[in-house]
């Protein structure tokens, strides 16, 4: 039996990213200040330390100070983040605009797989994209029934922990803490490039451009 | 005339149900579709005040005042609209006060009890819209705008909505209940009316809708804050479009790499197995036992085996062999029975010289009567001879036993 300490420990050392949605055990021990104090010497001794991001509601470990061997690791980790933001953004946009409610992926939100693939299936703008998209590397998906499609790109997206599977057996899906994360990023890259990606966003709709 | 008007009241909800077919029709779809029905019943519904036409081209639409009276029966969310005129409705409510005070005074009792009715009616009809006003409020932020898809005119949406619930509040204002109280003076029902009822309407009122309100703005940003998101995807997509070969900073080389590119590796693996700890072995037994099989076949060559020669010759027979000591005791039992008196076994042990040693002897011969069958054994009485144990009481000694006939 491994305590409730244990338990996060392990977690934020396997490098899983705890939410709310994901773990929220975990999520709750870690909301407390005095159980991440806790954790800290632990994580210190491997020469980690307990991180946040979303708005500190999702919690993760990063290194406490960077060598040449940290930076290797962050470096490809950072390169497989940038190659896959194209695909990940593009699958955003397209549960979107699925979505009846036309509310952008935030965590917590479900997904019901059946209702997504009813509506892409009956737009054919919809399985287009849904077809560009699994044919990413990120995704990988060789499939040419856009049943097949579909659930390699959600497969996927559980094993890399953006989405996840409260019921085996049901296909409903649930956003986690790291879409929150992956928000992060672009905004991140946003303000730092001065891309100011909403501008040129709102331009193009202004000018009427087809998005 | 009250007969009058109760018939023709009633003609007119008969009416109602009657066609409740095509009203309804009317009530989902807006319009009525006029070749569908006969004509002499639009004609009579039009009499009646149930449909109209708005203008000589366009087609039947149903009255208000019935599209109102669905509305708030089916607790439509359709209904979007809010009354926000509680000014008018004040004035009147003074005016028909003070028509009734005038006709108390001047003892005009059925004129003051006609003005009471009409009162009351009001002042219900007030607090009636104020509540439900409050209620199509809450129901909109409820289901957030759910009547309209895009998070622009859920905005759009959310500005109106806060524009009603302003619009009301300031016309909550226009209650002044010390003036109210004024025109109530001492009569203790205009008082109920228009102190009493209606403050605790517009208590409640304003209450809910302060609450609305916050809901409100709160929602409001909540959908610009998607509304923001879904401009940094589009945006970060219409820029991977014009400049393809955009790549962001390699910000992990930076001296201070930011949070959200130090994530550290994944470095837990899972332990082995340690066969020495005695604490695990049930679980290890039980894995071992669930395994559905086991990676460790030998090579299945089965060799033809060699044909062997069979040798047919007489089985050697088996002496089976009885123990001399059963032997003795059988003997034993005879000599009692041939000579039909009692012999101690340890007489005939010595009459015999026989070789086993004594204790065992006496224990095979106890042994010998205890494996008679129950009908033997009543042939044969067996008396322990010994003597009490010096040190502890309760503890026999046997030395020898007699056996004889019974």
């Amino acid at each position: 039996m491994m305590t409730e300490q244990g338990k996060v420990l392990s977690a934020l050392l396997n490098g899983q990213f705890i939410c709310q949605v994901s773990d929220e055990d975990s999520w709750r021990f870690l909301k407390s200040r005095d159980n991440a104090s806790k954790l800290e010497p632990h994580l210190n001794l491997l020469n980690r330390t307990l991180a946040t991001t979303g708005e500190g509601e999702v919690f993760f470990a990063g290194y406490l100070t960077l060598g040449d061997e940290e930076r290797k690791v962050l470096l490809q980790q950072f390169q497989e983040t940038t190659s896959s933001l194209v695909p990940l953004v593009e699958w955003l946009l397209l549960v979107q605009q699925a979505s009846e409610s036309d509310m952008p992926l935030t965590m917590g939100n479900a997904i019901r797989l059946n209702e997504l693939q009813t509506v892409i299936e009956d737009t054919p703008a919809y399985s287009e994209q849904l077809e560009k998209i699994s044919r990413y590397r990120l995704f990988g998906s060789t499939s040419v029934n856009l049943d097949g499609q579909l659930k390699q790109v959600f497969k996927k997206l559980t094993d890399l922990g953006y989405l996840m599977k409260p019921n085996p057996e049901k296909q409903i899906y649930l956003a986690t803490g790291k879409v929150e994360h992956l928000f992060e990023v672009i905004r991140f890259i946003d303000e730092t490039e001065s891309l100011s990606l909403s501008e040129q966003a709102e331009a193009a709709i202004q000018q009427g451009s087809l998005l | 005339m009250s007969q009058v008007l109760i018939q023709a009241g009633s003609r007119f909800l008969n009416a109602l149900g009657r066609h409740s077919d095509l009203i309804m029709h009317a009530y989902v779809n807006g319009s009525v579709d006029e070749s569908n029905f006969s004509r002499k019943v639009l004609e009579q519904l039009i009499q009646l005040g149930i449909l109209w036409r708005p203008d000589p081209q366009s087609a039947l639409r149903l009255k208000s005042a019935v599209r109102n009276l669905l509305e708030s029966g089916l607790q439509d969310e359709r209904n979007r609209n809010i009354n926000a005129n509680i000014g008018t409705a004040l004035a009147s409510l003074k005016t028909i006060a003070e028509h009734y005070k005038e006709s108390l005074h001047y003892n005009r009792f059925n004129e003051a009890h006609a003005y009471m009715t009409d009162l009351t009616e009001h002042v219900y009809q007030l607090t009636e819209s104020l509540a439900n006003s409050v209620r199509v409020m809450f129901s909109r932020i409820n289901n957030e705008f759910g009547y309209v898809s895009s998070v622009e005119a859920k905005i759009r949406e959310n500005e109106l909505a806060q524009g009603q619930v302003s619009e009301l509040l300031n016309q909550l204002e226009c209650f002044r209940f010390d003036e109210l109280s004024e025109i109530a003076g001492s009569n203790r029902e205009l008082r109920h009316l228009l102190v009493v009822a209606l403050q605790q309407s517009f208590s409640k009122a304003t209450q809910e809708l302060s609450v609305a309100q916050a809901r409100l703005l709160d929602l409001l940003g909540r959908f610009r804050e998607f509304q923001g998101r879904t401009r940094l995807l589009k945006g970060f997509l219409l820029h991977m479009e014009h400049h393809p070969d955009f790549a962001p900073g390699n910000y992990p080389n930076l001296t201070q790499v930011p949070v959200l590119f130090n994530q550290s590796a994944a470095m837990l693996k899972p332990a082995s197995i340690d066969v020495n700890q005695v604490a695990h072995e049930q679980e290890l037994q039980q894995i071992v036992a669930s395994l559905s099989s086991v990676y460790r076949r030998k090579p299945t060559v089965s060799e033809p085996e060699k044909a062997s020669t069979i040798d047919v010759s007489e089985q050697q027979s088996v002496d089976l062999e009885s123990d001399p000591l059963q032997e003795e005791v059988d003997a034993y039992f005879c000599e009692v029975i041939d000579n039909g008196q009692s012999l101690s076994a340890l007489d005939y042990f010595s009459q015999r010289e026989l070789e086993f040693d004594p204790e065992v002897w006496i224990y095979q011969v106890i042994g010998g009567y205890q494996a008679l069958d129950d009908e033997d054994k009543q042939f044969f009485a067996i008396d322990p001879v010994g003597r009490a144990d010096e040190k502890y009481t309760g503890n026999f000694v046997i030395h020898d036993v007699t056996l004889g006939l019974r």
